[in-house]
């Protein structure tokens, strides 16, 4: 028989360098999960992208085990990769960032639409316009 | 260390720039958008999600909490954002939370992790090793850590000189002493675990047997040629390390490198032939394996 969930996580962490400290171990130790070996593993299993945001989401079941599969990096970030940017507006949805090409957007969709809840290519183009426009980045032909 | 917990509901339209506002300011981002039901994942595309994240209680707090307030403000305008609420933290908080579900566990045939606040009736022939890891790695359930017990419960001959490489928790050196190694010497480059592992040392009545110090190979070698090395740290390091972990051998002494996943196991196993080791024994569990190499 199918373990029972007892809960999902999603964290949004540095590939490489989880630790205990937040945003693991809070989330992670309140549904009662060996903490150090959730690190150990999602560090060896995304050492080669260190540096870079891997979403995780993780499913703890009854027993506190557990399981996990790793995401895209957040829309938000690959914006910014695609910009050269730091950050987005310091004041968000107020200053202009910065300008996103359609193409930009359109690589950034086809990154991301495996884990968007999106139909198709069009579908995600306009969920990631949403986050740039959320960032103060304007989208330009 | 004590920290802030800051969190808010958004819509799900909202979530990603949330998101991207919490991990400017705030360290990581804990974001819950599926509820479970009597062990069943719930979703529910209408139901708003949660996101978290967390500012260490130090001088620049108060400024990226406003920050992160002014940001959540801005998008209150635009989306369904709700208002932030907060909670202070401290690690003990978490650090604790998960010794609730960790029970006696026997791994091998004479094996037996007993947890330091658990009761245990030993069993004639018992190895046990008491242990509180703390924050430290190796619990004695992660596969890597049982595949590194059953093999030092299969090589580990009375009288043996054994190094354990990354020693965590000190479960390795423990287990290894437990088996009738003569001396063991433990080392880690964090201090979290070379604090966890003396308290285990000491807390198994092996503080003559088993030496926990900072550091690694080759700096902290003490030009002593062991019959075991046990090394369940990570696939890189142990490449890295490959030729001071030969070198750390007796002629015809055996490592144990674990710590590695499948995928990379053909990695390893060339360092440690380039590194004159030879392999013995590959053993796996689900994803990760351990290899046993010879000098």
């Amino acid at each position: 028989m199918a373990k029972k969930v007892k809960a999902i996580v999603k964290l949004q962490i540095t590939a490489g360098k989880a630790n205990p400290a937040p945003p693991v171990g809070p989330a992670l130790g309140q549904h009662g999960v060996n903490i150090m070996a959730f690190v150990k593993e999602y560090n060896e299993r995304t050492a080669a992208q260190a540096g870079t945001v891997i979403p995780v989401e993780i499913t703890i079941f009854e027993d506190r085990s557990f399981t996990f599969v790793t995401k895209t990096p957040p829309a938000t970030d690959l914006i910014k990769k695609a910009l050269g940017l730091e950050k987005g507006s310091s004041t968000t949805g107020t200053a202009k960032a910065g300008t996103l090409t359609h193409a930009q957007v359109r690589q950034i969709a086809e990154t991301k639409l495996k884990d968007l809840n999106a139909n198709d290519v069009a579908a995600a183009e306009k969920m990631i316009e949403g986050s740039a426009r959320s960032m103060g980045i304007e989208i330009v032909d | 260390m004590r920290w802030l917990e800051l969190s808010c509901q958004a819509d799900r339209e909202a979530a990603e720039a949330v998101s991207e506002l919490f991990a400017r300011h705030g360290r990581g981002v804990v974001v819950e958008d599926v509820d479970v039901l009597d062990g069943e994942v719930v979703a529910d595309p209408d139901s708003p999600v949660t996101l978290r994240t967390y500012l260490p209680l130090d001088d620049s707090a108060a400024a990226k909490r406003l920050e992160i307030q002014k940001g959540l403000w801005i998008l209150g305008m635009l989306r369904q954002v709700g208002d932030l609420t907060e909670r202070e933290l401290a690690e003990a908080d978490w650090a604790e939370a998960w010794k609730a579900h960790f029970y006696v566990h026997r791994v091998g045939r004479r094996l037996v992790i007993k947890p330091s606040w658990r009761e245990y009736e030993p069993k004639p022939g018992d190895a046990i090793v008491e242990l509180d890891p703390g924050m430290a790695f190796g619990t004695g359930l992660h596969p890597t850590t049982r595949l590194c017990l059953q093999a030092l419960e299969d090589l580990v001959v009375p009288g043996q000189s054994v190094l354990d490489l990354g020693t965590g928790s000190g479960i390795l050196a423990i287990a290894a002493a437990r088996l009738g190694a003569r001396s063991v010497l433990a080392l880690d480059t964090d201090p979290v675990a070379v604090d966890a592992a003396t308290a285990n040392v000491a807390a198994n009545g092996l503080s003559q047997t088993v030496t926990v110090a900072a550091g690694t190979l080759p700096q902290a070698e003490p030009q002593i040629h062991y019959d075991l090395v046990v090394a369940n740290i990570i696939a890189r390091v142990i490449v890295e390390l490959a030729p001071a972990l030969a070198a750390a051998l007796r002629p015809g002494g055996t490592l144990i490198a674990s710590g590695v996943l499948a995928e990379r196991g053909s990695e390893v196993a060339a360092a440690l032939a380039r590194a004159r080791l030879v392999l013995a024994e590959r053993r796996q569990s689900g994803d990760w394996l351990a290899l046993l190499a010879r000098r």
